[in-house]
């Protein structure tokens, strides 16, 4: 057997690509330090740890609390609308954070629309503020929460669905009521999967440039954007990253460990789902709520809000400029999409083909990117880039750097474990005797995977497509540094509007964000739609 | 003596054209030890849920120390009716550690430490205090959900076939431990079972059920 085959060697060589800007980004560490790194240390660096210290634990407790209260609601009881907010629940994360604080300040601010429309209805001054000010911390804390909370939702729907329900009824014989069932029993039992949820809304919120840049809040991710494009000092803004994605990975493991405990589940052969208490009057009016509040605030107020946006410039917005961003912006990530399907479908079959722990223990490796704040991939990207220019067109100065290349480059390595995760559960439904049976009928590795394996992933390698383009679309700080001179993308040309605070204009390239946004989301919304546990009552 | 529990006529239906359950009736003195005897699917278990309050009747009434807890209009909530219920599937919390496991609807904090204690002592698991579930045995399991049960004092336990998932000779050792500590608190027991020996080990008075109803 040849040891070295393509399929041994690929896992290998797409983690050296992958992991190249990060390992560039962490050996600044052991690099000089300016004397801008100094004047940070002493001045700054406090203050960013400690907002972004307050902002994550801000977020935390939010999303916890909408993330499993939601949950226990549409679990446990049954009222009206109850199936509809199931899976409305996660229809927030189709809102990027900066787009729910562009709406925020356009509709809070002292002269937003929300002021002005209580100030007319009541008939009150001018100088009369009503909602208070969102551009500080605590109006962050709550874009974030608000748009990230489905990730701990939707972990604790599940882990609450496989909960059974004689251990319920258990507590409820040893004098629990229906609220002490849920804080001293259900909620310490989803503890690992909440928690798992919480760690990817904290790397979220750490990696986020567009939500505090418009806040103006001080975090790692606008000091390292203003200490290079402010101070051009790169070093130091990679020394900055470097920290950063210290922190980020210390999350990033301990996300990891919570899956590895994962739930506690009965071991019981006799599990059997709870059974839904029905709800009347005030009762389910609050459960209505508790599920319509997040929904209202995460989701349906910022659609509202950009479409009365929409509305103003009467469709003005429909120039060559935003076709041009669309057709960039659909175009990159389409390509990124299946160059992304593609590496996952070679990847996961050399593992399959040739089977090898190490193989497989790299391969998992090749995810971490989607853990990595853009800004920093970007960063390190930056530096690569440099370092191939001057390594193989001495001559010509910058031919990579500043190109697609990077910029897609980027990209791939921050949604590869999208695709990955899509089509690795494809290939769980393959059964291995198929594989042997093509072997045994004189198959070679590619007429296995081009004859077999591929028409047989068609949904996996479209979803896996799908989920790739819906977050490049999103994708921010990444493509501001890295995109080529002049090139715009709807999430380029939504920032620029924002930050120039010409919302009305930002309103089109974001709902076209949001829209292309919600592919994912409505695959999901289907998953749960089936994933409703089943009586089986003897 | 005081009857701890009362059943009238009582009936309860999953569907609305089939009773699972048709006019039960039932006294249980205080300290009795009773079991009902039956094949699988004749209704004991929903019988148990019934008295616990975890399902509501379609007819009749049950009764706990005079109060009434079931009927067809009201349902006393299962926390507030002061009884115990082990099942086969003993329902351990498998998060809780054992002594935690047995704490868990223990009120008042005083009395916690020596209620435990006395238990693990009573039910020879001492030794298991700060195991989890998965790392004891069946047996261990259910000595574990017993103790848990009789933290609370319950007014009433009812046993919904505890043993049946056990090794004959656990069983057997099972019975005579259980039922001697059963007999030193002075417990009241409605037992469940398909497995006449274990009836006739564990109670007193046995009871002949078949399909929703008691045979005369």
């Amino acid at each position: 057997m040849n040891r070295f085959s393509i399929w041994r060697l690929l896992p290998f060589a797409v983690l050296i690509i992958f992991t190249a800007p990060l390992l560039i980004v962490l050996s600044t560490l052991f690099g000089s330090y300016s004397e801008n790194w100094f004047h940070l240390y002493e001045f700054v660096l406090a203050d960013y740890i400690i907002s972004s210290l307050i902002l994550v634990i801000g977020v935390s407790i939010l999303v916890l609390f909408l993330g499993t209260v939601t949950a226990w609601t549409v679990t446990t009881y049954n009222f009206k609308g109850k199936k509809v907010f199931e899976w409305a629940l996660i229809l927030p994360l189709a809102i990027p954070p900066y787009i729910l604080a562009y709406t925020f300040t356009g509709l809070f601010d002292p002269f937003g629309d929300a002021n002005n429309f209580i100030r007319s209805v009541f008939n009150l001054k001018d100088s009369t503020i009503i909602f208070p000010n969102v551009r500080n911390i605590y109006g962050a804390i709550v874009v974030f929460a608000f748009t990230l909370y489905p990730y701990v939702y939707l972990v604790s729907r599940s882990a609450f669905i496989n909960q059974s329900k004689s251990m319920q009824e258990a507590a409820r014989l040893l004098g629990l009521n229906q609220l002490e069932v849920f804080y001293k029993l259900a909620l310490p039992l989803i503890r690992p999967a909440a928690i798992g949820g919480m760690m990817l809304v904290i790397m979220e919120t750490l990696s986020d440039f567009g939500a505090v840049d418009h806040f103006a809040i001080q975090t790692f991710t606008t000091g390292i954007f203003r200490t290079w494009y402010g101070l051009y000092d790169l070093q130091t803004a990679m020394q900055l990253a470097s920290l950063l994605l210290l922190t980020v990975g210390i999350f990033y493991f301990i996300e990891r460990s919570s899956r590895g405990d994962g739930i506690y589940t009965s071991n019981n052969s006799t599990f059997s789902p709870n059974e839904e208490v029905n709800l009347t009057g005030l009762k389910a009016l609050t459960a209505f709520l508790v599920c319509f509040i997040p929904i209202f605030i995460g989701f349906l107020l910022p659609i509202v809000e950009l479409s009365l946006w929409a509305y103003e410039v009467n469709l003005g917005f429909f120039n060559n400029k935003f076709l041009e961003n669309s057709i960039n912006t659909l175009s990159l990530s389409f390509l990124t999409g299946l160059i992304c399907a593609a590496l996952a479908l070679l990847i996961n079959f050399s593992i399959r083909y040739k089977p090898s722990i190490l193989v497989g223990r790299f391969s998992a490796l090749l995810s971490i990117g989607y853990a990595v704040p853009g800004l920093i991939l970007a960063v390190g990207m930056v530096q690569l880039l440099v370092y191939l220019d001057n390594l193989a067109f001495s001559g010509f100065d910058i031919v990579l750097t500043g190109s697609l290349l990077g910029l897609v480059l980027a990209y791939v390595i921050k949604t590869y474990a999208l695709a990955n995760s899509s089509i690795e559960s494809g290939y769980e439904r393959i059964s291995y005797s198929l594989d042997d049976s093509s072997k045994l009928l004189g198959s070679t590795s590619w007429n296995m995977l081009g004859n077999i394996h591929i028409p047989l992933l068609k949904t996996s390698i479209l979803t896996s497509v799908l989920l790739v383009m819906s977050d490049v679309v999103k994708e921010l700080p990444a493509t501001l540094i890295l995109r080529p001179f002049n090139f715009e993308t709807l999430a380029v040309s939504t920032y620029i509007y924002a930050s120039e605070e010409r919302m009305i204009q930002a309103a089109a390239p974001a709902i076209a964000i949001v829209l292309i946004g919600l592919i994912p989301i409505v695959l999901l919304s289907k998953m749960i739609r089936s994933s409703r546990p089943i009586e089986n009552r003897e | 003596m005081n009857n701890i529990l009362e059943i009238i006529n009582l009936s309860h239906a999953y569907s609305k054209n089939e009773n699972s359950i048709t006019g039960i009736n039932l006294d249980i003195q205080e300290g009795e030890r009773v079991s009902i005897l039956g094949p699988s699917g004749c209704g004991k278990s929903t019988l148990l849920r019934l008295i616990a309050g975890l399902e509501k009747p379609s007819q009749g009434e049950i009764k706990i120390k005079g109060i009434k807890a079931s009927s067809r209009e009201n349902l006393l909530p299962p926390e507030k009716r002061n009884v115990g219920l082990v099942v086969q599937d003993k329902a351990l919390f498998p998060h809780l550690s054992v002594y935690s496991n047995i704490c868990f609807g223990i009120k008042k904090n005083k009395t916690k430490d020596d209620i435990a204690s006395e238990l693990l002592t009573l039910f020879k698991i001492e030794n298991l205090k700060s195991k989890y579930p998965h790392e004891i045995s069946g047996g261990e399991q259910q000595r574990v959900a017993l103790a848990r049960s009789l933290a609370t004092n319950p007014d009433l336990l009812m046993l919904d076939e505890p043993f049946s998932a056990l090794d004959k000779d656990l069983k057997e050792t099972l019975y005579s431990e259980i039922s001697l500590v059963f007999s030193e608190r002075k417990s009241t027991i409605l037992l469940v079972t398909h497995d006449q020996k274990e009836a006739e080990l564990m109670t007193e008075r046995q009871i002949m059920m078949e399909k929703g109803s008691f045979l005369e």
